[in-house]
């Protein structure tokens, strides 16, 4: 602390972030386009505005582009904080830019509110002045262990060689893909062209799954479309149901705009008592605090209460559920194996003594009268008139048991016929935006992989660590932070890269291509890393090719309602920076491949409109309409401005028509139109919960996000404001727990197991650091970290063995476990606030 | 730039005696400080708009009267904002007095703009939740989110002791509202 008083100078010498006390306001002429945050599901609506250095508005409404006096008033949604203002290059000269939420907007967020991550968006943009200097910038190429700049041409010239050489002599299956799965329509229909359809190798994989397909799988076999609500129904609802993701942390407004605002009870699970669970209680609804890994119970409990009430929604489920023949006649082999008739799914709950009030309380830990109160809340205890219920879920399910938990959930929506309806909904909220149009299958049919005789995604890590991959290109994240069992890519990663011969010696092409096919023949690998920052995985790069990203190219996607937006370009991509379908399409042509001849992103958009037909993105009818008219995809697209389209669109006359809730005819994409009920097996469950569980002095190890941050910190470590709150990650722990370990907040704790279970199921040893945030947010025998923070991985105490996971091979990342242990203290105390950060 | 005259049109008077002094003892100016202000252009009544140089040095309470855990209410730097001074009873970064305790802040939330006045929570030193989107400001750490959707920290406001009287020197941090803290201080110059 300052040992005397201080002045205004002395402040500013004492470096507090951001201490601006003035911005500049745009002129009347400047350029306003519109463009759709970067970051969570939400995907709130913002207003650009560019305008040369040299000009500048005043604070009168007629004196500036935004049409308001300063000091502007509160709510609405027109004020600039120093936050939302940067210096940008437009065409090689510098503008100023300012990145507000659009104050006019009339869906998504209303009125211009937002959150901390999407307000600061503006600090994105590169800018060379702020911490954004680091973006990568030309082609680089690690020639005796140090990156060195190459040209592009040489750099497509050595992936797409290296690329056929391992395809021609070591099959495609030893030529893999790492992609984002959400970054844009334009990038994935391109990657994907290239790895699912020319390519057509199954060792593709998005960015948080060793292996591709279905997320939720076990909600996906009810038929019900995982992102069927619109954002309204939360509104519209009497009751919510949320669980598997604190949506004030990380949806943040469609918590406030949607489900705050309604005035609907809230049911919130979460082991933790996070503000969601304190609001929800504060306004009469439920914290289910149930323990870690058991939501298959307390689900099954809620259902099986409700069926022995009678109070589930009996028209409904006469109408519009399948039966057993009906599910025994269908096409896909998991409904068939899980799928269940209403009578089929009281048998099991019925079987099983887990289910009963008193079992649940038993493993859940959530007191038996409170699941009863949720039974009764969510289906209004047998009165006359239903109350519409919402019903919301995310990670925290997926993310631990996969499938069984995504059934449960399923069941509980389909028991209450929550679907199709507004305010009656079951719906993922999505961890990012939704970008993934692809261009064609993924083949599934050439995939090494199986469960019970029925082909499976390939397990892209698990092949990784066997060794059998020979060249991965990795676009768009970090491999190493985001794979369960972190320790175990990273030591792969430098036996089959850094440490197999030879290395490259020379910057010259030809002859760093005969070195990386000779490393590749000789069981190595060569690894592509294709980011807008270095990460860690980009230590073991061989090739790093600089991406444009988000502001720096023309682009589409959808939000978790489906609400399709232009994301427009708002300034130049640094140095030689190329989006990355650019790069892909330069490389397939290269490769030999056609259909990659685009002149720019519009020309895959309205390529991707084909695709998209029959999806719950389908916008085939918009590219036919402005085809029809001699238009552009992406200038109509402009015109919906921040309010966009709700997909599938819909052609009616000329006008095009959006779709705000899916199943609104109560069909459901199933083989009879009708929805199932899935068996969601707690036997299944408990299993891999004792495999995984701490013993003796462990705790659980389990993540999330915060409010602060968004992903793997690539633009917030870049960004003052966000990083001064959380300089380093943290661990929460409980004050129970910390006292065992003389553990105060502000101590700098490592977290280490000896017992984590790597790709191919041996038990291995893995660790991080961090920085102990005691509070009762979390109960005793569970901690709680940030999920993906640079250089501190969470994931190095998870258990990276899918055959735990057969049905869906996902990891599951919220159990991890570990010992805690005091390795010395920090200055954090002095610098971070550790208040609670649930206080309502 | 911030400061240039905004319109292009000539004033019909000078700043009157009444504008003048009213502009001064709203700046605070009245006492140890003085403001410096620029004439830069007039309203339709022909009175000129006057706009602040600097951060005036303003008192704003005196250390005996205040109590730990009650804000006590100030307007700084021209007469119309919102703002508190309080005693934290734990040192705070840049906190003044013989505890370095005693910090002052903006009242309004820089989500959105809604009064925090009332919220302030003694038992964690922080103000909040906003009643509009529940944001949470640390005033041991310079007013810093804890939980919430702000884009900047809490105005600050920088404070000097001297004796009994606490004076404030300048602020930290844009308003909420504000394109500039002085160029767009709340002033009421005209009755
Ligand atoms: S709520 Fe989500 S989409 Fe909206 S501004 Fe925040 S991060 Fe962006
Ligand atoms: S105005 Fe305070 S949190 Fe939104």
């Amino acid at each position: 602390m300052s040992k005397r008083d201080t002045g205004r100078s002395e402040v500013l010498a004492a470096g507090i972030a951001e201490p601006a006390d003035q911005v500049p306001l745009p002129p009347p002429d400047a350029k306003v386009s519109t463009i759709a945050c970067e970051y969570c599901p939400v995907a709130c609506g913002y207003k650009v505005y560019t305008w040369p250095l040299e000009k500048e508005g005043g604070p009168a409404a007629d004196e500036n582009a935004l049409g308001v006096d300063f000091p502007v008033q509160q709510l609405t949604g027109k004020w600039v904080s120093p936050n939302m203002h940067n210096v940008v290059q437009v065409d090689g000269r510098p503008h100023h830019v300012i990145i507000i939420p659009d104050g006019d907007a009339t869906v998504v967020n209303v009125g211009g509110t937002h959150s901390v991550r999407g307000g600061a968006i503006a600090q994105k943009l590169y800018n060379p002045q702020t911490p954004t200097v680091d973006r990568l910038q030309v082609p680089l190429l690690r020639v005796r262990g140090t990156l060195q700049p190459i040209s592009w041409d040489a750099a497509t010239d050595i992936v797409a060689e290296v690329s056929k050489h391992v395809i021609e002599n070591h099959g495609e299956l030893a030529w893999g893909i790492k992609r984002y799965s959400y970054q844009f329509y334009e990038n994935i229909y391109a990657i994907t062209k290239l790895g699912y359809e020319k390519v057509g190798s199954p060792n593709h994989a998005p960015h948080h799954a060793p292996a591709e397909g279905d997320d939720v799988p076990g909600f996906s076999d009810t038929g019900i479309d995982a992102f069927s609500a619109a954002f309204e129904d939360d509104k519209e609802a009497d009751v919510l149901f949320i669980s598997g993701s604190d949506p004030y942390e990380t949806k943040t407004v469609r918590f406030t705009t949607w489900m705050a605002a309604g005035g609907a009870k809230i049911i919130y699970v979460d082991p933790r008592k996070t503000f969601t669970a304190a609001f929800a209680e504060q306004r009469g609804g439920l914290h289910l605090q149930l323990k870690l890994g058991t939501d298959t119970a307390l689900y099954n409990a809620i259902v099986r209460h409700i069926i022995e009430q009678g109070w589930e929604d009996k028209d409904f489920i006469e109408e519009h559920t399948s039966s057993a023949d009906e599910i025994a006649q269908d096409g896909k082999w998991r409904r068939r194996m899980f799928g269940l008739s209403f009578e089929g799914l009281r048998a099991y709950l019925q079987s099983d003594d887990a289910f009963t009030l008193e079992g649940a309380e038993q493993i859940t830990g959530v007191p038996a009268d409170k699941i009863r109160q949720a039974a009764e809340m969510l289906t209004g205890g047998g009165a006359a008139e239903r109350p519409k219920t919402v019903i919301l879920f995310e990670k925290g399910l997926y993310w631990s048991h996969n499938y069984e938990n995504t059934a449960a959930i399923g069941n509980l929506g389909v028991v209450l016929g929550s679907v199709g309806r507004p305010g009656r909904a079951i719906s993922r909220m999505g961890g990012h935006q939704r970008g993934g149009q692809s261009a064609g299958k993924y083949p599934i049919d050439k995939s090494p992989h199986e469960f019970q005789g029925n082909k499976i995604e390939m397990d892209t890590d698990r092949w990784t660590v066997e060794g059998k991959t020979r060249f991965m290109w990795v676009i768009g994240l970090n491999w190493v932070g985001a794979a369960a069992c972190s320790q175990q890519i990273i030591d792969t990663l430098r036996r089959l890269v850094l440490e197999t011969e030879p290395q490259v010696t020379s910057e010259d092409t030809a002859t760093a291509i005969a070195q990386l096919k000779e490393r590749i023949d000789n069981g190595g690998m060569v690894l592509v890393h294709q980011e807008i920052y270095e990460n860690e995985t980009t230590e073991f790069a061989d090739l790093v090719l600089p991406a444009a990203t988000w502001g720096e190219e023309n682009f589409a996607r959808n939000n978790a309602e489906r609400r399709l937006r232009l994301y427009e370009r708002i300034a130049d991509p640094p140095g030689e920076a190329r989006p990355d379908w650019q790069i892909v399409a330069e490389v397939a042509r290269k490769m030999g491949f056609d259909g990659f001849d685009w002149a720019d992103s519009n020309e895959i958009f309205e390529e991707a409109g084909a695709a998209s037909k029959g999806s719950r993105r389908d916008f085939s009818a918009l590219v036919e309409k402005v085809q029809a008219e001699g238009r552009r995809g992406h200038d109509l697209l402009r015109e919906f401005g921040t309010t966009g389209i709700q997909t599938p669109i819909r052609g009616d006359g000329g006008d095009l028509v959006g779709t705000p809730r899916l199943h609104e005819d109560l069909t459901f994409k199933t083989a009879s139109g009708k929805a199932n009920f899935v068996k969601a097996d707690w036997a299944a469950v408990k299993a891999r919960n004792d495999l995984l569980a701490p013993v003796g002095d462990e705790l659980w190890v389990t993540n999330g996000r915060v409010n602060h941050l968004w992903n793997n910190l690539f633009d917030f470590t870049r960004r003052p404001y966000a990083i001064q709150r959380w300089p380093m990650n943290f661990l929460e722990i409980n004050p129970e727990d910390a006292s065992a370990r003389d553990i105060e907040s502000g101590d700098l704790l490592r977290i280490e197991s000896d017992r984590v279970r790597n790709q191919v199921g041996e038990e291995i040893q893995g660790s991080f650091e961090a920085v102990a945030y005691v509070s009762d947010i979390v109960p005793p025998g569970v901690t709680w970290t940030y999920f993906h923070y640079p250089k501190s991985h969470a994931n190095a105490v998870v258990s990276a063995d899918t055959s735990l996971q057969p049905i869906s091979l996902r990891y599951n990342f919220k159990l991890g476990r570990g010992r805690v242990v005091k390795i010395g203290t920090t200055d954090l105390r002095e610098r971070m606030p550790f208040a609670p950060r649930n206080l309502v | 730039m911030l400061n240039e005259p905004r319109r292009e049109h000539i004033c019909l008077s000078p700043p009157s005696e009444r504008s003048r002094r009213e502009f001064l003892i709203a700046a605070g100016a009245t006492g140890a400080g003085v403001a410096a202000f620029l004439i830069v252009g007039c309203g339709d009544d022909g009175e000129p708009d006057l706009v602040m140089l600097g951060y005036p040095r303003q008192r704003i309470a005196a250390l005996s009267e205040l109590r730990q855990g009650e804000p006590v209410d100030f307007a700084y730097p021209a007469g119309g904002e919102q703002n508190f001074v309080v005693k934290l009873g734990e040192a705070a970064q840049i906190g003044v007095g013989p505890e370095e305790d005693i910090v002052a802040f903006s009242y309004l939330c820089t989500h959105m703009g809604c009064p925090l006045i009332g919220q302030y929570k003694d038992e964690h030193k922080i103000m909040g939740p906003c009643p509009c989107h529940f944001t949470t400001f640390d005033l041991r750490h310079n007013g810093m989110v804890v939980l919430g959707q702000a884009t900047q920290n809490l105005p600050q406001i920088a404070l000097l002791v001297e004796g009994d009287d606490i004076y404030a020197t300048g602020v930290i941090g844009l308003f909420y509202g504000a394109g500039s803290n002085l160029r767009d201080a709340r002033v009421e110059v005209r009755s």
